[in-house]
């Protein structure tokens, strides 16, 4: 079983995450941007970490989202192999179309702007921004208490049943994980009526923001982004691609959890994180 | 330049005019010793060299003079761009630290932001992996006369730091901030940062042996050469003048943390290049005094001569030699390597890490050849633009300047007590300087790498465990009061290099070296020149009898193995106060028992140590609720210091401690309140001072004296059924036990003295305070 774990000029968070791959007996490698693609299909399963790739030029990830891999990883994603985005990964996948948030439509309101203008790559011109990450706008009781970058740990609740999707495959419903964020552009922002109500009923959603009991409080600093009704990752229709802001690979040891976690001290301990990678092999070992 | 043969006014009229920043003098030793007059390129080459930046020219004899430098886990001492120290017989910890004080005032995002570039270069050049930062940051007063300006700095600098570091991918420990008047018109921002390496592959900044025999390369890598801080050095070589604001912008660098990102990737293809060849190669980062400062420090260190090429070097314009040899346009290295490996190097950053595509123009060249002669020499465009004797560059000139004791005016305030001690501690917990600094970290990514234990606000200190596999731990704390150093520089330094030390302790962390970054006004005013040396001193005398813990038998100082010297913190209204930041390396053995400052459990019981004296001067009570400074600024007691430190260690290490923290600003209240308002927020206190050591060394101390002295000291939690193990601990050390109080689940904040209530705050009304203080400074 064999892992690429992606790397763009910018990328900063490929060494942790193979060590997370790598932790749960899966073969892992980084793949730097400028590799044949063609030797993609060698592996398994991918992860894109995250990181500034291309210095988050234009927007976080529509440089990389044009890159000839990711049109190499779109045909790995049809086969079913499963594709793990965390965080830049995330807006990569968003912005590249393996995640919804761009469509091919004819509906002309929703075409002006679309063609940003940037390379040419995998996404047809005249496909649409349905969704997009935005820049974090902290609310609370109806104020903008803060914008911006912002580093913490969260709790996150697991929103669809387990099987649904590769990286929660081996979670079950409502579990609580708390792993931290570090983000400046994770306010998941919809113009298209009806796409959340489609990833909801699709069970797309796969986290959410909430307090230490799993409650859904959609106000700062529950929903640490601003992010529509609290959602911190979605998955694609199949379910075998997940884009997630929380990182999960720095919270894969126990020792990593913040002071008040009780669970720290027990240092040898797996941390919560550590499930989504036993997830995405799990998924693998049942779909070989 | 024509100097031989001219007069002194039409010397200086010359190089003004040319912007070389030299004296008179200065510019005619160089004529001597060339036999003809310079070329402007030799000039520039010069003043860069000879910069108090690049040469140290008036603090190195007094460094050299007090600080402890060697010692049994020193590795390198400052002689390179870092020192580095052994965690054990493999892994060594490399440190840097430095100040980016004049670009940041002027260009706050740019400056902040550059200064954390060049850091990690120094630390990276190592062969090290950068592992963690840290910035120790002094503003202005945020509700003075000059609030807008201190506050567009204070807020710039936070995000050039974030917007950088983050990027770049290096998680940030901490630092801290302290605002106080005399930072109005120069902000300090300093840089400190970590890497690991391990001890067969720490790579030198100097031409390897045999190099000139051998014609060894020299390649240039990164960032096209620009015009970019042009005259860096020198600018930060002067005070500050608001009219000359707009060229001094042009001598702030560029920032680009994106190709920095790509550059440590493909220097570590390089390091394992070389380890594979088995040859030595030479690695140095270009920071202040550009490539000239690079190129001629190594070839001079390795005792070499070199000849260079402009012609070869990749440059962003046609710019004239001597802007190409003295720009500071940062993300560059130099290394200096065998022919043979040549072709190897062009290949890992032209085309493995594709540089040329990755930015605009950047790339590897080859710019030169290292010889057996004792030249540095320069051509461009078939002409010699430089050719000088490379030790007479690289060595510079020596000031010894002049001191004189600045004599202040400073009395002890005449006062009643309050009355009302819960309004005078939300005051306290409310004000910039004691209020939690979580709305500043959150803009740092202190996750990133995955290493983090400890992150900032949970504990005295910083704590990263940076190799899997390895139970060590690294622990970083910063420190310095800008008070104390007002009232005492000596003081101050001595103050600046315990607390932190006490800093690491507090999370179990053994003092390993000291770095220090001192922040200084002019030292051709003797009065600054008389300050920096009494902090220098101050610092030596704590480092000097604060014994290397394993080593105290031989009275081994904690060495002090890096540093930097900032001078000109000055602007016509006055100079910065004496600022001798010190920053703190500590070694965990063992990560799992590092403990950090929050309330653990109801019931616990709270023990002081370090009794509390008289010495208010330069508090956060006085100033705050008194707006007075006073004159008795706290003093390290070496014996006792040395024994808490080393008795908190021990504990930690024991397993009997469930939370501690240091006193320090804001005396015992604040660090009891801290421990109680910090993440989880979960407990209360109740402590009573009725205590014999409580009340002071003489005893019967007023309350508010009591509370808000900043004497140096621990407040502990001890676990459940470890207070005996822990008194008997405490006494073996000659130290005084006081059980003062028990942690509580009633979140409330209760203080008695001898049964009568003192203060009684709810805890959440009191968190409120303290959350805010910070924000409403930086709004």
């Amino acid at each position: 079983m064999k892992i690429a774990v992606m790397q763009f000029p910018g990328t900063n968070c490929e060494f942790e995450t193979l060590v997370a791959v790598k932790a749960v007996d899966m073969e892992g490698e980084i793949f730097r941007w400028n590799r044949s693609a063609g030797e993609l299909s060698d592996f398994d399963g991918f992860v894109i970490p995250g990181g500034f790739s291309y210095q988050d030029r234009i927007r976080a990830g529509v440089i990389a989202s044009k890159e000839p891999v990711m049109s190499a990883l779109k045909e790995e994603a049809d086969k079913g192999k499963p594709i793990l985005g965390i965080c830049n990964g995330f807006q990569i996948l968003v912005e590249s179309g393996l995640l919804p948030g761009r469509s091919i439509s004819c509906d002309k309101e929703s075409e002006k702007g679309s063609n940003m203008g940037v390379g040419s790559g995998s996404n047809k011109a005249s496909s649409n921004v349905d969704m997009a990450l935005a820049q974090n706008v902290m609310i609370s009781k109806g104020k903008i208490v803060r914008r911006g970058y912002y580093c913490d740990w969260v709790n996150l609740r697991h929103e669809s049943p387990s099987k649904r999707c590769s990286g929660s495959f081996a979670i079950e419903r409502g579990a609580l994980l708390k792993i931290p964020i570090a983000h400046g552009e994770g306010n998941l922002v919809t113009t298209t009526p009806g796409l959340i109500k489609k990833l909801n009923d699709d069970q797309q959603v796969i986290f959410r923001y909430c307090d230490k009991n799993g409650r859904i409080i959609n106000e700062f600093p529950f929903n640490v982004n601003g992010s529509t009704e609290s959602i911190a990752a979605i998955c694609n229709e199949q379910g075998n691609v997940l884009g997630m802001m929380p990182h999960p690979e720095r919270a894969f040891f126990a020792w990593q959890l913040p002071a008040f976690d009780p669970r720290k001290q027990r240092a040898d301990e797996a941390g919560p994180g550590r499930r989504v990678f036993e997830s995405m092999k799990r998924y693998i070992e049942v779909n070989a | 330049m024509k100097i031989i043969g001219l007069s002194d006014p039409e010397v200086e009229v010359s190089l003004r005019a040319a912007g070389i920043g030299m004296s008179v003098p200065e510019a005619r030793t160089i004529a001597g010793v060339l036999g003809r007059d310079p070329t402007l390129t030799e000039l520039f080459c010069y003043d860069a060299m000879w910069s108090e930046h690049c040469s140290y020219k008036s603090s190195r004899s007094t460094l050299r003079e007090f600080l402890p430098t060697d010692g049994p886990n020193v590795v390198m001492g400052p002689v390179e761009d870092s020192g580095i120290v052994a965690i054990d017989d493999k892994w060594c910890v490399v440190i840097s630290h430095e100040s980016h004080n004049h670009p940041s005032q002027v260009l706050p995002n740019e400056g902040a932001a550059t200064g954390i570039g060049g850091i990690v270069r120094d630390v990276n050049c190592m062969g090290a992996t950068v592992v963690a930062t840290a910035d120790p940051l002094r503003f202005g007063n945020p509700y003075g006369p000059k609030a807008n300006k201190v506050r567009w700095v204070a807020e710039g600098v936070v995000d050039g730091i974030w917007q950088y570091g983050n990027a770049l991918g290096v998680p940030n420990m901490g630092g801290d901030i302290v605002f106080n008047d005399s930072f109005d018109d120069n902000c300090l921002v300093n840089v400190v940062s970590i890497g690991i390496v391990r001890r067969d592959q720490i790579i030198r900044s100097r031409a390897p042996p045999l190099a000139g025999e051998k014609g060894y390369d020299i390649i240039l890598i990164g960032k096209p050469t620009d015009s970019s801080g042009l005259g860096g050095v020198t600018f930060a070589s002067e005070a500050l003048r608001e009219e000359d604001e707009e060229t001094n912008r042009g001598a702030v660098q560029i920032p680009d943390p994106f190709l920095k990102n790509v550059l440590f990737k493909a220097n570590d293809d390089l390091f394992k290049l070389v380890r594979e060849a088995g040859v030595e190669i030479g690695f140095k980062d270009l920071g202040g005094g550009g490539f000239t400062c690079a190129t001629s420090e190594m070839g001079s260190a390795g005792g070499f001569g070199m000849e260079i090429n402009l012609d070869d070097m990749h440059k962003a314009a046609d710019f004239p030699a001597e802007v190409l040899s003295i720009a500071e346009t940062q993300e560059r290295f130099l290394i200096i390597s065998p022919p043979e490996l040549r072709e190897k190097i062009l290949k890992i950053y032209n085309e493995d890490w594709d540089l040329p595509n990755v930015y605009e123009g950047a790339r590897a060249s080859v710019v030169g050849k290292i010889n057996t002669g004792d030249r540095f020499r320069v051509s461009y465009k078939g002409e010699m633009a430089c050719d000088v004797p490379i030790k007479h560059l690289t060595e510079g000139i020596r000031y010894n300047r002049l001191e004189l004791p600045r004599t202040i005016k400073v009395s002890e305030p005449d006062f009643a007590e309050p009355a009302d001690y819960n309004d005078v501690l939300l005051k306290i917990l409310r004000s910039p300087n004691i209020a939690s600094r979580e709305h500043v970290y959150r803009y740092y990514d202190t996750e990133v790498m995955g290493n983090t234990v400890i992150r900032p606000g949970e504990a005295d200190a910083g704590l990263i465990a940076p190799v899997r596999g390895e139970m060590f731990g690294v622990a970083l704390a910063v420190d310095s009061n800008p008070f104390y150093g007002r009232l005492s520089p000596y003081w101050g330094g001595a103050t600046a290099a315990a607390e932190a030390m006490r800093n690491v302790a507090a999370i179990g962390a053994v003092p390993s070296t000291l770095t220090d970054c001192l922040n200084y006004g002019n030292p051709e005013k003797p009065e600054a020149f008389w300050e920096f040396r009494e902090g220098v001193k101050g610092l030596a005398e704590s480092c000097k009898n604060l014994y290397l813990k394993g080593f105290e038998d031989q009275q081994q100082p904690v060495p002090i193995v890096s540093g930097n010297v900032s001078f000109y913190n000055e602007s016509p209204d006055g100079s910065v106060d004496p600022s001798p930041v010190v920053a703190c390396v500590g070694i965990m053995k063992d990560i799992s028992k590092a403990i950090t400052m929050d309330l653990k459990k109801a019931g616990d019981k709270l023990f002081l140590i370090g009794p509390r004296f008289d010495e208010l001067g330069g508090s956060e009570y006085y100033q705050t609720i008194l707006g007075v400074t006073g004159a008795n600024v706290p003093i390290v007691r070496f014996d006792l210091e040395r024994n808490m430190i080393y008795a908190v260690i021990d504990a930690i290490d024991e397993g009997i401690l469930a939370a501690a923290h240091d006193i320090s600003n804001g005396g015992l209240a604040a660090s009891l309140c801290e421990m109680a308002l910090v993440r989880p927020a979960r407990f209360g206190f109740d402590v009573d001072l009725a205590g014999e050591g409580v009340q002071g060394s003489e005893g019967g101390m007023r309350t508010d004296k009591i509370l808000f002295s900043e004497s140096s000291g621990f407040v502990l939690e001890a676990k459940a059924g470890s207070e005996a193990r822990l008194i008997e601990l405490l006494k073996k050390y000659d130290l005084e036990p006081m059980q003062i109080g028990t942690v509580t689940g009633k979140r409330r904040i209760v203080i008695s003295r001898s049964g009568e209530s003192v203060a009684d705050l709810d805890l959440d009304e009191a968190r409120n305070a303290w959350m805010s203080g910070l924000v409403e400074a930086m709004r």
